[in-house]
């Protein structure tokens, strides 16, 4: 690192912005001359010279540290006297200004959108009128929102959830401590343990007890959510979310030791890529057969049965996973690092 | 006349509740220390929460729908308290000047929380 750091030092470009500044700072040479002049003058003069002259240069630096300090004291100064307010004039003044410029636009834009509930709105067209009168027959699902996102729009959906995986990829990416070659801990992931939480209420005895009562509930109403997707409102992206508030509260009053005997890295590697591979796959033979599935399998059975609605349930399921182990993967990556 | 009864029996504890949020929101941006500031805060999510779904409630009748507002109820006055201790706890472990906005009764105490014990 500090050979990278050296040679960036050296090369043209900070060359050319330290030319540009005039040099280095002034303490910086003064104190690369008093070093100089020190060495030597220890070798050829008496010790009380020598000694005065540190003195002397003992106070160069000193006279030297206190200009600095004026000269920040005094753009302080300013800041705080009459830049604040100049900036809270300024920024008041804005606020007002763009409040009422986003308010003209958007009653603007208001104003031209068709009255509501025109039969002749551009939205009442065959789409929807397709999605109504036909969704419940075609795809098997009560509710139709599910039917929509699961079944005529399903790639859209396989794209969102890839959107999902994505981002909790590029935060793995950014934030992750790496561990040692050999499996163990390295020494950053000690440190970021040993300070993780180090300012915070550790232990909670009554966070402890309500969790306790609430977390199989919360998990148990995220997978009603999830599994009753098709029938009524809800599915795989609210249900998938509640579970994982629910995880994250479990995390946050029983701590990492807890957690780690159930969700480890490994865990969501492998729940992530077994429900979007699940998801792709199912979908792709779909697309590949036109919708013209094996009918024995994949029907639209009799609406408003847990199993009916042919591949929604299932798909409902996946993307609830995916939803749910891309929440708590990122708040134990913003946390500490690691799962 | 029962109607008549139902509807004002519901408006009364409406309005009541209504009054307890407001001056919980009043509390919260009068007070100048998140403490105090607690103290208006939990007023709205438990008392002031508890008269409004009340209200409803009673003008709902015994439905589905009311059932599922004593768990909203329930849920609230389960977890809300615990927010504000854990809020308290925290300002406890992290404000290292207590005593000049409140009373400190038992120093050893505070220290144990600062020591993360």
């Amino acid at each position: 690192m500090a050979k990278i750091r050296e040679d960036y030092e050296n090369s043209w470009w900070p060359r050319f912005l330290r030319w540009l500044r005039g040099g280095s700072t002034r303490l910086d040479d003064q104190l690369q001359e008093e070093l100089v002049e020190s060495s030597e003058a220890h070798l050829l003069q008496s010790p009380e010279e020598a000694a005065q002259m540190e003195r002397q240069a003992e106070e160069r630096v000193q006279q030297a540290l206190q200009d600095e300090r004026n000269m920040y004291d005094h753009v302080h100064d300013w800041a705080r006297l009459k830049g604040a307010r100049l900036t809270r004039a300024l920024y008041s003044i804005l606020a007002v200004v763009t409040c009422f410029a986003i308010i003209y636009v958007l009653l603007r834009t208001t104003s031209f959108l068709p009255p509501f509930g025109d039969p002749d709105n551009p939205v009442n067209n065959e789409v929807s009128q397709r999605y109504i009168e036909a969704g419940m027959q075609e795809t098997g699902a009560v509710n139709i929102v599910a039917g929509m996102i699961l079944d005529y729009r399903a790639f859209d959906t396989l794209g969102e959830s890839n959107v999902l995986f994505i981002a909790a990829c590029s935060v793995l990416i950014l934030l992750r401590i790496s561990r040692e070659k050999d499996g163990s801990q390295s020494a950053e992931q000690l440190l970021v343990e040993a300070n993780d939480r180090m300012y915070e209420p550790k232990n909670d005895t009554i966070l402890q007890h309500i969790t306790k009562l609430l977390v199989p509930i919360v998990l148990l109403f995220g997978m009603y959510v999830i599994m009753n997707g098709h029938i009524s409102p809800g599915g795989g992206f609210s249900g998938g979310a509640l579970m994982g508030a629910a995880l994250i509260l479990y995390l946050n009053a029983f701590g990492f030791q807890k957690t780690e005997r159930f969700f480890t890295f490994r865990v969501f590697q492998t729940v992530s890529l077994c429900a979007l591979s699940f998801y792709a796959v199912s979908k792709a033979y779909s697309f590949f057969t036109g919708a013209n599935h094996l009918w024995s399998f994949i029907t639209p059975g009799t609406p408003g049965k847990l199993f009916s609605a042919g591949l929604i349930p299932y798909l409902n399921l996946a993307v609830g996973l995916v939803v749910c182990c891309t929440m708590y993967a990122f708040y134990t990556l913003f946390r500490k690092g690691d799962m | 006349m029962l109607e008549f009864i139902r509807f004002l029996l519901s408006a009364v504890l409406t309005l009541a509740g209504l009054f307890v949020l407001v001056s919980g929101v009043v509390g919260v941006f009068r007070f100048r220390y998140s403490m105090n500031r607690m103290h208006a805060a939990a007023l709205g999510d438990t008392l002031g929460i508890l008269c409004v779904l009340l209200g409803v409630m009673v003008a709902e009748g015994l439905t589905i729908a009311t059932v599922k507002m004593l768990l909203v109820i329930i849920t609230l006055w389960l977890t809300s308290p615990v927010a504000s201790h854990l809020i308290s706890r925290l300002e406890v472990t992290i404000n290292d000047h207590l005593e000049r906005h409140m009373n400190v009764v038992d120093k050893t105490a505070v220290a144990r929380e600062k020591e993360g014990n």
